[in-house]
């Protein structure tokens, strides 16, 4: 055994004394590097690309820990230098998008690492030029981060990233990430990792999507009060038309639409609720009816999914037929009206009527998908592959370009299951003889 | 030489061990970028080959009772032919080496170390390797069987982390590019699991006939399946456009784990299972490539060539010009056309022991 | 050979070529446990053994009379060195038997020896010769003199054979032995006996009067634990000896005795169960001890570094421990200990790494916590010895895997720090590892309270200095606590070392280089052996699946002694070592004794019932 072991130590020092002569060529020490946080593009003026990228500052109470960000934000120079909120965004023009990259390791005086990169963020004039000249390299390139999420931005991403800071924490990094599980929260948006996105974008099966987002300028909320407000469910919003006031001036709000790696169009909010009920991803959200029995009052479900949903899809001579099953589960949040939905009658007509909601949404939402923009975000593609035997056929076939021709029928089943802490809704009592909930 | 024992489950790990190790590097791409989505139908075919062979290694090794491969090769071919194939032998599994290290150290350099220069990163793997079969077969072994837990510990860990990124309708259209090229392909790529051939060699350090049925059976089945699963999971992950261009889709697979905040992007833990994996195979390697020209020149004592060996196999090392090169040339060489070598020739060795009714019954070993 | 003729003259770069090229060298005899047949597995094998020569008839002799057995296999340190004297008999005229002993022990610049002569019963004369502070003055004065002057001279007539019966009928000590040889009687004096002789005769009578200070029975120092026996090892061996026995009341428990140091002559007894321990372990124990030529010997690390298998594994292959429970248990499975005078700690051989990790406390818990405790420690292990070197991969290599916010604040705290991580971590490491040496050299309650402060006021002052990055602080002071959560001293130095070996290998290639360093010491782990046992044993190779590895399982289930071990009776207890479960309920009716198995009785035990009841009665 003395022998081997004299071997193995030999072998081993004389590798530990090769290595120093060579140098650690990988090891960067952490703050030799600073990590991108957003990674935005535009189109750019002189050159093909502008690109902008934010990254955290390493002064006390920046991006990391502790401090306000507010403060940071209040030097003068602050513009100047794109130092926003404990990070510094700054924008270059160039011939690529790592190339741009690296040039602006001139300013950072560090090397810009992508390792942690949350958000790609496109313009979305630029998205619908076509985006894979600048996903392509990001695939292949080892920092980047599969769970980066891929945003398409109205108007500039650079614009976008700056006003998307927030406030709530001074931790810049982790703003971008609970912002992006709000998709969870409310459905509004879907979320879309950077590694869905570049599977989509050469898949047969259907097509990608992103992250619609925008700016909010907080000009949308009316100064002048109206004598009696209407109620409206089913306000249809672009991202940046939010009614509101305060917080991040940037928003997610709706699906980016791709045909190949060009943008073809948008989901509005509901539509992205029903599109993420359709392919599953619905967690949680809630949703306002206006009451028919009692026009102007509000009953106010939420909404979660039940089970995942059952496609199936055949062919009848030769045009495929869709069925899609969605099973959805509501808890009675709010009962303006006061008419007690509670009875087993009065839930089963409230599902139905919900049931119709949903199932016109749904509907309608995937047949806009085929007549506007004949994308199949939905990836219906994917059950439709099981037709096929083999690749050649499902690729001969194009179901991409057919999907256009399908027909769907849409299935939605809602149990009301729970109505939350009260189980009965009784009237409100006072001297007014018109009083809600009396019979 | 010194060989030693060890039991079945020593055995075992290492054979899957070194069976399974392709799966962390480029074999999967090229398995879907031939077959799309029958890649896992492709690999249980190739496993369903290799079986088929190791039946007949198994009567070979019937026959000449208590003979190992290259004992086998000399009885029934004679000193001078039968040296003559050890020493292909000898020479197929230097190159085997070789080819398995520039395929480890490619994909590290481009996954995880892409300023490090190759050789630094060939070097210490060939080095270690070196010295774990200067213990011995024993001590490969041993490590095998202590290592054989987290990596498949971590397999299991990355294939049900990836678990919500799965969709198993991408698995579909069921036959792939046609249900021919896949079995064609399927026959073809069961060289992939030819480093079943060890065994065989290897077999006097194992108790025999009995163990060598087992290990080699249990072996094949277990890689097969994980084989196919892995396969499965990485389709069902990245559909197959994208699975067939990925480097290695086990490591894509590891990349795309996502819980929470912190809980993501861990693929580096992963590279341990890689690294362990990669070391014992090369260590059998060239263990099995050491012992077989020793027993061509009847050199008694295999520690001396270690350092001309590791000094050979590193010159092998850098021969390939290229990603591209290795990938297309000598990776496929040994992953689809190896059989020629492996496969075959140790059935024609059976052929003539049958024609010549060398072995059968009686338990000679002298030549 | 070429090479070895002309090493004197060698030129420099045939010193290198010496180096590189081959060299056929001689390997030592290395024992290897031989292999039981791989068939029956546990059972009865003691067929397989030849019985050592020499070992059954002569302690199967011995064990009425333990004492004298003891003196039959001495190791004479002065075998070696003695060619001026050979005349080793005692001469049977006193003159020149007291020129003797006077010459030896350099009577009279040794002012130690006392010599006392005197005259029996008024024509005999006699010395006793002892060493002064060896013995118990007592001892001489009441019950060696007292009875000698007490002699009439009737009792001294006769012949020399008469007077021999006489003399040790007169002597009272409990312990007398006759000796014709110098050596013997020197031995004799300087254990602390007193030697007596009387003119005309052939030998010399020792009398037992050994009676020196020595520390008495304190708590074992490092081996603390609240459950268990309170009771530590002191430097006496015949104490020591005595503890393991009072644990052992068993006639088959034999202390064998060596004598190791021509300058010490240093006793040193292989404890073991004779009706367990496998006779080739035992045959290579003596082996390995009886053949030690060295000059001195004070402790037992020292004979640890004597005996043990690999001196260059960096993790010890002998468990030393200063608890008689301990050392009992060990014995008990089926394993020798190794005492030693004058040092109060038992080596114990042959160990694997599982049992090193062991702490004394386990067998005493119930196994839910004594498990609990054992993963941790495995953990500790692991912690101590990586945790640098990952953080150090980490943080250069894979800074993707620090969680975003982390790494930010990482970052940050490390704006102003100067020195690249490995400085830091190697800084941090080596003023911890100051700390604790220096504790241990501070007297007192400084010392104790050194060690947390120190670390602390270090730590903090380090980070407000700027000088490390207080994660890293985290990082050393949890591989710190790792590290003393490892119950074996001598492992937890190797570990410490390890670390520096991980943090190289870390720095150089990330998780790669860790990943190699790793595969390269688990190949050194597989290739230890420990008196011939695999280091790793139960992993690798692979044993009967023990019931006391990582998981401890309950201690009824322990049916088995270590497989690995191949002793000669391989059960400890029956399979059903509760026999009470096995009671039937007072019911009427007798028939129903399968169903009343069920509440009471634990899974394993009921499967086992009906072999274990056939094997019971076998018995």
């Amino acid at each position: 055994m003395t022998k081997a072991y004299r071997f193995l130590s030999g072998l081993l020092i004389a590798l530990f004394f090769c290595l120093p002569l060579n140098g650690c060529y990988d090891s960067i020490e952490i703050d030799e590097e600073v990590y991108a946080l957003a990674v935005g593009i535009d189109k750019g003026v002189s050159n093909i690309i502008r690109v902008t990228v934010q990254y955290p500052t390493y002064k006390d109470g920046g991006g990391g820990s502790g401090g306000g960000g507010s403060e940071s934000g209040s030097g003068g120079g602050g513009e100047e230098s794109g130092e926003v909120n404990g990070t510094v965004i700054s924008t270059v023009e160039a011939s690529s998008l790592l190339e741009g990259i690296s040039m602006l390791n001139l300013s950072s005086n560090r090397q810009i690492s992508l390792y942690h990169t949350k958000m790609l963020v496109f313009a979305e004039d630029y998205a619908r030029e076509g985006v894979v000249r600048y996903v392509e390299p990001l695939a292949r390139y080892r920092e980047v981060r599969e769970s980066m999420r891929v945003v398409i931005c109205k108007g500039s991403a650079e614009e976008f990233i700056k006003k998307s800071s927030d406030f709530v924490g001074a931790n810049t990094a982790k703003g971008m990430e609970m912002g992006f599980y709000q998709s969870q929260n409310t459905g509004y948006f879907p979320d879309v990792f950077f590694h869905n996105f570049y599977s989509s974008l050469i898949s047969p099966y259907g097509q990608c999507t992103a992250i619609y987002a925008g700016v909010n300028e907080f000009k949308q909320l009316d100064s002048q009060e109206k004598e009696k407000p209407e109620l409206h469910t089913d306000v249809d919003l672009e991202p940046g038309q939010i009614p509101r006031k305060g917080g991040s001036k940037s928003e997610f709000f709706g699906t980016a639409i791709f045909d190949g790696d060009k943008m073809v169009g948008y989901l509005l909010q509901n539509e992205t609720r029903f599109y993420l009920m359709a392919i599953g991803k619905f967690k949680w959200g809630i949703f306002t009816f206006e009451d028919k029995r009692s026009p102007g009052d509000a009953y106010i479900l939420e909404i979660t999914s039940s089970k995942r949903p059952e496609t199936k899809i055949r062919f009848e001579e030769g045009l495929p037929v869709i069925d899609l099953k969605i099973s959805l589960e509501a808890e009675l949040i709010s009962n303006q009206s006061r008419i007690e939905y509670e009875t087993l009658d009065k839930l089963t007509e409230l599902e139905i009527e919900i049931e119709k909601y949903f199932h016109d949404g749904i509907k309608g939402t995937i047949e806009k998908t085929q007549r506007e923009w004949n994308s199949d975000i939905f990836f219906f593609g994917k059950k439709a592959a099981a037709q096929f035997r083999t690749i050649q056929d499902l690729e001969e076939y194009n179901w991409l370009k057919h999907y256009q021709d399908a027909e769907v029928h849409v299935d939605v089943d809602v149990k009301v299951r729970r109505s939350g802490f009260l189980y009965k809704t009784m009237p409100i009592q006072s001297t007014s003889p018109d009083q809600k909930g009396r019979k | 030489m010194r060989e030693g024992h060890f039991g079945f489950l020593e055995a075992l790990s290492l054979m899957v061990i070194v069976l399974i190790n392709k799966i962390f590097f480029t074999s999967p791409m090229t398995l879907i970028e031939k077959l799309g989505t029958s890649a896992w139908l492709g690999t249980l075919i190739s496993c369903l080959a290799s079986l088929s062979f190791f039946g007949l290694l198994y009567l070979l090794m019937k026959r000449f009772n208590g003979q190992d491969l290259f004992q086998i090769f000399e009885t029934v071919t004679g000193k001078l032919v039968g040296r003559g194939l050890i020493f292909l032998i000898s020479l197929y599994f230097l190159y085997y080496t070789a080819i398995n290290a520039q395929e480890f150290a490619a994909i590290l350099k481009a996954y995880s170390l892409p300023y490090t220069p190759i050789y630094l990163i060939v070097l210490p793997l060939l080095v270690i390797a070196a010295a774990m079969t200067y213990v011995g077969l024993e001590g490969i072994a041993r490590v095998a069987y202590v290592f054989v837990f987290p990596i498949f510990g971590g397999l299991v860990l990355i294939l049900v982390l990836a678990f919500p990124v799965y969709d198993w309708d991408y698995l579909r259209p069921l036959f792939g590019y046609g249900l021919d090229t896949t079995i064609g392909i399927g026959l073809l790529r069961s060289s992939a699991y030819s480093e079943i051939i060890f065994l065989a060699i290897i077999i006097n350090s194992i108790h025999g006939l009995k163990y060598f049925r087992r290990v080699g059976i249990s072996a094949l089945l277990i890689c097969g399946l994980v084989f196919s699963l892995c396969c499965a999971c990485i389709l069902a992950a990245f559909q197959y456009p994208s699975s067939s261009e990925h480097l290695s889709g086990m490591f894509q697979l590891s990349r795309v784990i996502y819980y929470s905040r912190f809980f993501q992007r861990i693929e580096a833990i992963f590279l341990f299972i890689w690294v362990f994996a990669s070391v014992i195979t090369i260590a059998i390697g060239f263990y099995i490539s050491l012992k077989a020209y020793c027993r061509a020149f009847l050199i008694k004592n295999h520690r001396p060539l270690l350092f001309s060996i590791l000094l050979l196999t590193s010159a092998v090392c850098f021969l390939p010009r290229s990603f591209p090169e290795i990938l297309q040339i000598h990776v496929r060489v040994i992953r689809e056309f190896s059989f020629l070598l492996i496969y075959l020739v140790p059935i024609l060795v059976l052929l003539v022991a049958v024609i010549l009714r060398r072995g059968g019954t009686s338990n000679d070993k002298s030549l | 050979m070429l090479v070895s003729e002309k090493k004197k003259q060698q030129s420099p770069i045939l010193k290198i070529l010496s180096l590189i090229t081959y060299k056929k060298t001689s390997r030592p005899r290395s024992f290897v446990l031989p292999e039981q047949n791989e068939g029956q597995e546990g059972g009865d094998n003691s067929q397989n053994y030849q019985a050592p020569e020499g070992r059954g008839n002569e302690e199967t002799q011995s064990e009425g009379k333990k004492r004298t057995k003891t003196l039959r296999k001495p190791l004479s340190p002065s075998q070696v060195k003695s060619g001026r004297r050979d005349v080793n008999e005692v001469k049977n005229d006193i003159d020149s038997n007291l020129e003797m002993i006077r010459q030896q022990f350099n009577v009279p610049q040794n002012k130690d020896l006392v010599i006392r002569e005197f005259i029996l019963a008024r024509d005999k004369r006699g010395f006793i010769a002892y060493l002064d502070g060896m013995v118990d003055k007592t001892v001489i004065n009441e019950h060696i003199l007292r009875p000698l002057f007490d002699l009439s001279t009737s009792d001294l007539a006769g012949d020399s054979n008469s007077t021999t019966l006489a003399l040790e009928n007169i002597v009272e000590t409990n312990d007398v032995k006759k000796l014709k040889n110098f050596k013997k009687v020197f031995a004799e004096i300087l254990k602390g006996n007193t030697v007596l002789y009387v003119d005309g005769l052939d030998y010399f009578l020792a009398c037992e009067s050994i009676g020196f200070e020595m520390r008495s029975i304190e708590t074992p120092k490092t081996e603390g634990v609240v459950k268990g026996s309170q009771e530590g090892f002191s430097e006496n061996l015949r104490t020591n000896i005595s503890l393991i026995r009072r644990i052992i009341k068993n006639k088959d428990l034999i202390s064998e005795f060596f004598e190791i140091g021509e300058k010490s002559s240093t006793t040193c007894a292989v404890v073991y169960l004779q009706d367990l321990i496998n006779p080739s372990i035992l045959e290579e124990v003596r082996r390995r001890i009886s053949s030690i030529k060295t000059d001195f010997l004070v402790s037992s690390g020292m004979l640890e570094q004597f005996i043990e298998d690999s001196p260059y594994s960096i993790i010890p292959t002998t468990l030393s421990t200063e608890r008689p429970d301990r050392t009992a248990s060990h014995l008990v499975e089926g394993k020798a200990a190794i005492l030693m005078d004058g040092a109060p700690f038992a080596i114990v051989v042959p160990v694997t790494l599982n049992e090193i990790m062991h702490s004394p406390e386990d067998a005493a818990l119930k196994w839910q916590y004594a498990t609990s405790l054992r993963v941790i420690r495995f953990f500790a292990f692991a912690f101590a010895a990586l945790l640098p070197g990952l953080y150090l991969a980490l943080t250069t290599f894979h800074r993707e895997m620090i969680p975003t916010d982390l790494l930010i604040a990482i970052a940050e705290a490390k704006e102003n720090v100067p020195f690249p991580t490995l400085v830091e971590v190697i800084l941090m490491e080596l003023g911890f590892e100051l700390i604790r040496e220096a504790g241990i050299r501070i007297p007192g309650i400084i010392g104790n309270t050194l060690g947390i402060i120190g670390a602390l006021i270090l730590g903090e002052a380090a980070v407000s200095a700027n000088i490390v990055s207080p994660v890293l602080i985290v990082i050393v002071a949890a591989t710190g606590l790792s590290n003393f959560a490892i119950p074996n001293y001598s492992l937890a130095f190797g570990v410490r070392l390890l670390r520096f070996y991980f943090i190289i290998a870390g720095c150089f290639l990330g998780f790669y280089g860790l990943a190699l360093a790793l595969v390269v010491f688990v190949l050194m782990l597989v290739n230890l052996k420990s008196f011939g046992i695999p280091y790793l044993s139960i992993v690798a190779p692979r044993n009967k699946k023990s019931k006391d590895a990582v998981v401890r399982w309950p201690i009824w289930m322990q049916e088995e002694r270590p497989d690995y071990l191949n002793t000669l009776d391989s059960r400890r207890q029956p399979e059903i070592s509760r026999q009470w479960t096995q009671e039937d309920a007072p019911e009427p009716s007798g028939a129903g004794r399968n169903k009343d198995q069920g509440p009471a009785q634990q899974a394993p035990a009921g499967r086992n019932q009906n072999t274990g009841k056939e094997k019971e009665s076998s018995d």
